[in-house]
């Protein structure tokens, strides 16, 4: 943030929040999918990136300063403690959104390649959601049972997320990240660049 | 009446840290209860009574549900849609109802300077106050986009997920990248971005009201974690 000339401006953090808000809304509408099955709560890791890849890309190429998806990842944060997701996950949001927004950095925010490992990388917040999940496993599925889930429900959330799992989870949700990248940069190639809006 | 902003995310934070930590015991459940009420009370002071109404409805019928009908045996297609719903109902309604109590209630120039005495970084509290203003804005474009597709007969995008979501989805973004100049415009014109430090028109001082609040919330924060996790 120390280059003047890189440094984000109101204009910026308006775009900012608006993108947030989208990302938000996009994952919001997934969300709720969840609650038919947990096994579609696992599957966020491939639906969400995939959702969020157009957005996000169009975000990339309008800010193009460092920061960018850092604050973005704090506001994430800051939304899903509010939503109730648990503060554990949210240190981890913030980390995914700093490393992502420095391998975009070493990229310029020009670079294709980093653009979209830096989009994968951020779509390791997904991740960072299921962490109560995994360390306070004992007492999240007792406090699921007592919060009015069925027992039905629980197993099934369990047997999709675990610790064994978890590793393929994130595999996923950085793989996915990467192609919902490519998707949506072919995307806003096709819709944004013809009209000037990028 | 009028609460501080800070005291409404104050409210905000105890009503999602309460909602996190899953109510064990009836004592538990009603501190949960009368933390729910209170956004829900504080709606109808501010004669907002069909939202209150609303909110009311839905979160009674989720707990009756939930209370009397569903169990942790219960199966069967029905029986898990109703858990489903009585789950989200359940779990996120009262974090919902207060943010929803707050985002209608704080004028954006109240929050800005609430921030701002807070010493919030400007980056956070500009975005953040974007993203709260934009939700509703949104929902807006969506629907007449939805409108739009359905005049011109693109209903469902002839059943091809990828074509109905990109027919959505592009034009929200045109619209929103739009509306977001439009905004940068104005809120430029009005010093935002500025060197100098802003002054704020609205004087924010904590009033009875604030510290009554403030004191029952930390109180019933504070019973919730020791009867749940020390007793």
């Amino acid at each position: 943030m120390e280059k003047k000339s890189n440094r984000l401006k109101a204009k910026d953090f308006i775009t900012i929040g608006i993108f947030t808000a989208i990302l938000f809304a996009v994952e919001f509408a997934f969300g709720m999918l969840g609650y038919i099955h947990p096994f579609i709560v696992a599957s966020y890791v491939v639906i969400l990136p995939l959702a969020s890849g157009i957005p996000m890309m169009l975000f990339y190429s309008k800010v193009e300063k460092f920061g960018m998806i850092t604050i973005v990842s704090v506001l994430l944060a800051i939304i899903m403690f509010v939503g109730g997701m648990g503060y554990l996950g949210a240190p981890l949001i913030i980390i995914s959104g700093i490393v992502a927004d420095l391998i975009a950095k070493s990229g310029n925010y020009k670079s294709s390649k980093k653009i979209v490992l830096s989009f994968g990388v951020f779509n390791l917040w997904i991740c960072a959601n299921y962490f109560p999940i995994l360390v306070t496993a004992d007492s999240y599925r007792q406090d699921l049972v007592d919060g009015g889930y069925s027992a039905d429900y629980v197993n099934n959330l369990f047997a999709a997320i675990n610790v064994k799992t978890i590793g393929i989870l994130v595999v996923l949700a950085f793989a996915f990240g990467c192609l919902g990248a490519v998707i949506g940069k072919a995307a806003v190639k096709k819709h944004f660049a013809k009209a000037g809006i990028v | 009446m009028k609460l501080d902003p800070r005291t409404k995310l104050f409210m905000i934070f105890v009503v999602s840290l309460i909602v996190m930590m899953s109510a064990t015991t009836p004592f538990l459940w009603a501190i949960r209860l009368s933390i729910t009420l209170i956004p829900i009370i504080l709606l109808i002071l501010e004669k907002k009574y069909a939202s209150a109404l609303r909110f009311l409805i839905a979160y009674g019928t989720a707990l009756i549900l939930t209370f009397f009908f569903l169990s942790a045996e219960s199966e069967g297609l029905i029986a898990s849609l109703l858990i489903g719903y009585c789950g989200i109902v359940v779990q996120f309604m009262p974090a919902l109802i207060t943010a929803w109590y707050v985002v209608r209630t704080t004028k954006i120039g109240e929050f800005m300077s609430c921030m701002q005495k807070m010493h919030v970084p400007d980056g956070i509290a500009v975005s953040l106050a974007v993203v709260m203003r934009f939700f509703p804005t949104i929902k807006e474009e969506y629907s007449s986009i939805n409108d739009a597709m359905r005049m011109r007969g693109v209903m469902l995008g002839g059943g091809n997920v990828l074509k109905m979501f990109e027919f959505r989805m592009i034009p929200l973004l045109f619209s929103c990248v739009n509306i977001g100049e439009e905004l940068s415009a104005a809120a430029i014109t009005r010093g935002l971005g500025g060197e100098v430090k802003r002054s704020s028109v609205v004087e924010l001082k904590l009033g009875i009201a604030d510290y009554l609040l403030l004191t029952f919330l930390t109180a019933a924060t504070v019973i919730f974690v020791v009867f749940k996790y020390f007793l």
